[in-house]
């Protein structure tokens, strides 16, 4: 018999999944709701990438449900975003906030993101206090998980942030390598956005380009928020580089290629996962665009085997847009957090944020990059970073990421 | 690049931003000169200005920088866009006055500025709600032409920019200084009560005031879009915060001030980008301060009550 209590939360779960756009078998009456916080820059200049990252989570929550993945619980989205208008992008302030309010939500087992790593470095001690484990698939900023930094980053000393990309302390050095072995640049003027994750990047980018003995000719920060760069841009052009290297993300990112194409049009372009994605595409457009490297924190997935073949397939059927490799890093690590809970679930324990947590620290879940597992502070075993570079398609869509940027290869490895 | 390539080419960007910052400082000069008054929404006026171009300039079927025309039809879809985003901008101003300043008219204190405030965010989150967050390519007929002094670039576009804002700023001039309205608000800025008292109709003044303003801040917002390729929500921040101090610089409620402080915020921001990039807002408003303690009207301006 159903119980009154029972129906009307049978209701409302109902309810709720389908406004979120969740599929949901016909739920048993005592199913629990286990909900999975989302936090994406879905306002912004990077909403773009962060709206192919959401669908990759929906995707694989929505599969979980249907499939009956975790029997007697069903997976429900906390959709949170960290971007803000007067930022144009993301924004720490924000990031903190939607922390705190996933972790004040007892119904919150675990989460995904944040995107950038601004946000990461604001939400890793929330979260840490909160004891709840998110995975992102994008977040690149490696002193998140570094010991080093465990009294800013982790305080309760329990590895939460978990990764199913690899961080900038491979994504900067290989580029670097790329670079110097197999472009032969000469020398190259380092930028960056004055992010976290940029300055990060453009760090760890220079350091090792610097070791191959590739002469740098300068370093500068652009605001993300200034329109005009044709200052600086006039200044690096005078000391004729080779190339030019932008660590940092979509805002300042799309007015710097616009304005290097003016003023610069033969030199080298090059950046890291900030200038990967439709994002880019859509706002820097061709012919500005064209020419430019990008990095990725993972393996090339899209166009990859059979995997990920069919998920591109039913993602596109299904939202209308093309997936981008961090779509499925994304849905990778919602799988992770799925099976974390079914082990949890299945151990007879009950299902915890501490023990979900540790679930995942020791998870080894086949995914469509491979089996994912995390090394002990939580970042991806695999340190893979994949190079592209934009040539444009008339073909294709200008936003199809697959269409436009054009995979080079696995970087060399540092 | 040779030393004095890199100057004329510092130059350049220089006088382009100086232009965009006057035509939008000229409006910040305009109202202040007749009601003394602030108007935040000003920038954000430009900003709109802009995304109404981005409108015109698409029902023309153009998108991004792929579609490139010359000679007779770039003249025609550059001046019905110049023409529409100027009304539509100046109708924008003329309404903001009319409903939200008028009423507030000889209301002593900070209401009238608190109010340009509020309309300021009202149509920066109108435009963000309706447009999105994103940047957006900007629709850019004109061909991607350039010559070459020594190494230095000069680009079609840098050209029109200039012949634009040369040719709105004499124009404005010229209205202020020989017409009756521009008279009649010469007085009013003098003295409004003095004014009234020789039959000037004060709200009509005041009217033109804002619709002139706002129609230069519609045309910087083209001219804005089609030099940098891009719009977005976001650029009255940025450009209306540097317009400002350009017009207090050249001494608030002074035409001519407002011209000359463009041009010079303009090319302090070239030339300190090429000498200390991230230092450029600290080196502008330094001078701003500077040149404010010695001379408190400005460089141009001259302490009431003669104003513009």
């Amino acid at each position: 018999m159903i119980t009154r209590r029972a129906a009307a939360r049978l209701a409302a779960g109902s309810a709720f999944t389908a406004t979120l756009g969740l599929g949901s078998r016909a739920s048993l009456a005592a199913d629990k709701v286990i909900k999975v916080g989302v936090n994406l820059s879905l306002t912004g200049a990077d909403a773009e990438d962060a709206k192919r990252i959401l669908n990759g989570v929906i995707m694989a929550l929505d599969g979980a449900n249907q499939g009956n993945a975790v029997p007697g619980y069903q997976f429900q989205l906390m959709t949170l975003d960290d971007g803000t208008a007067t930022a144009g992008q993301y924004d720490p302030a924000q990031a903190a906030t939607n922390a705190r309010k996933m972790v004040s939500d007892h119904a919150v087992m675990a989460a995904i993101g944040p995107q950038m790593s601004g946000a990461g470095k604001a939400m890793a001690p929330i979260l840490s206090e909160g004891d709840l484990a998110t995975i992102t698939p994008s977040s690149t900023n490696p002193d998140i998980t570094n010991p080093k930094f465990a009294a800013q980053f982790d305080p309760s000393g329990k590895p939460i942030y978990f990764r199913t990309v690899t961080t900038d302390a491979f994504q900067g050095p290989n580029m670097a390598n790329y670079m110097a072995e197999k472009l032969g640049i000469k020398n190259v003027y380092v930028l960056d956005d004055s992010g976290a994750y940029g300055v990060g990047l453009a760090d760890a980018y220079q350091a090792q380009v610097d070791k191959k003995g590739v002469k740098v000719l300068g370093r500068d920060r652009l605001d993300p928020k200034a329109a005009d760069y044709t200052a600086i841009l006039t200044k690096i052009k005078a000391l004729n580089p080779a190339a030019i290297y932008y660590g940092g993300v979509g805002q300042a990112g799309i007015k710097l290629a616009k304005q290097a194409y003016d003023s610069m049009p033969k030199v080298i372009k090059a950046g890291g996962d900030g200038v990967y994605g439709a994002s880019f595409l859509t706002g820097a457009g061709f012919p500005a665009a064209n020419g430019w490297y990008a990095t990725i924190a993972s393996p090339h997935l899209v166009g990859g085997d059979e995997k990920a073949a069919e998920f591109v397939k039913t993602y596109t059927a299904r939202f209308g847009v093309a997936p981008e490799d961090y779509s499925i890093t994304a849905y990778d690590g919602t799988l992770v957090i799925v099976d974390a809970v079914k082990r949890v679930a299945a151990s007879g324990k009950p299902v915890t944020r501490a023990a979900v947590r540790d679930a995942i620290q020791t998870a080894k879940v086949p995914t469509i990059q491979g089996i994912v597992s995390f090394d002990k502070y939580g970042d991806l075993a695999d340190r893979t970073v994949s190079v592209f570079q934009i040539e444009e398609n008339k073909a294709g869509k200008p936003d199809d990421v697959s269409a436009q940027y054009k995979y080079i290869g696995v970087a060399p490895q540092s | 690049m040779t030393l004095t390539d890199l100057i004329v080419q510092q130059t350049i960007n220089g006088l382009s931003l100086g232009a965009m910052y006057a035509l939008l400082a000229l409006g910040f000069t305009l109202v202040y000169g007749i009601l003394e008054l602030i108007n935040f929404s000003h920038f954000n006026v430009f900003m709109v200005g802009s995304f109404i171009a981005f409108w015109v300039l698409q029902m023309f079927g153009l998108t991004g920088q792929d579609v490139i025309l010359t000679g007779l039809p770039l003249a025609m879809v550059l001046l019905v866009a110049f023409a529409v985003t100027m009304v539509g901008s100046g109708a924008i101003g003329v309404l903001i006055e009319r409903l939200c300043l008028r009423p507030l008219r000889d209301v002593k204190g900070p209401a009238a500025m608190i109010t340009t405030i509020g309309v300021s965010y009202i149509l920066f989150n109108v435009i963000l709600l309706s447009m999105g967050a994103e940047a957006l390519n900007y629709p850019n007929p004109l061909p991607p032409k350039r010559f070459h002094i020594g190494d230095a670039i000069l680009d079609v576009r840098v050209i029109l920019i200039w012949a634009v804002a040369l040719v709105l700023m004499v124009a404005l001039w010229l209205f202020v200084q020989k017409s009756r309205i521009g008279k009649a608000m010469r007085a009013t800025a003098q003295d409004p009560e003095a004014a009234r008292m020789m039959g000037v109709d004060v709200d009509k003044v005041v009217m033109m005031a804002f619709f002139l303003g706002s129609a230069l801040a519609g045309a910087g917002g083209l001219i804005f879009g089609l030099y940098y390729n891009f719009t977005s929500f976001l650029i009255g921040f940025t450009a209306g915060l540097r317009a400002f101090t350009a017009a207090v610089l050249g001494g608030i409620g002074n035409v001519p001030g407002a011209m000359l402080g463009g041009v010079i915020i303009g090319l302090i921001e070239a030339l300190g980008g090429q000498i200390a990039g991230a230092w450029t807002d600290v080196i502008i408003f330094s001078i701003l301060v500077l040149v404010l303690v010695f001379k408190p009207s400005g460089l141009l301006g001259r302490m009431a009550p003669t104003k513009s």
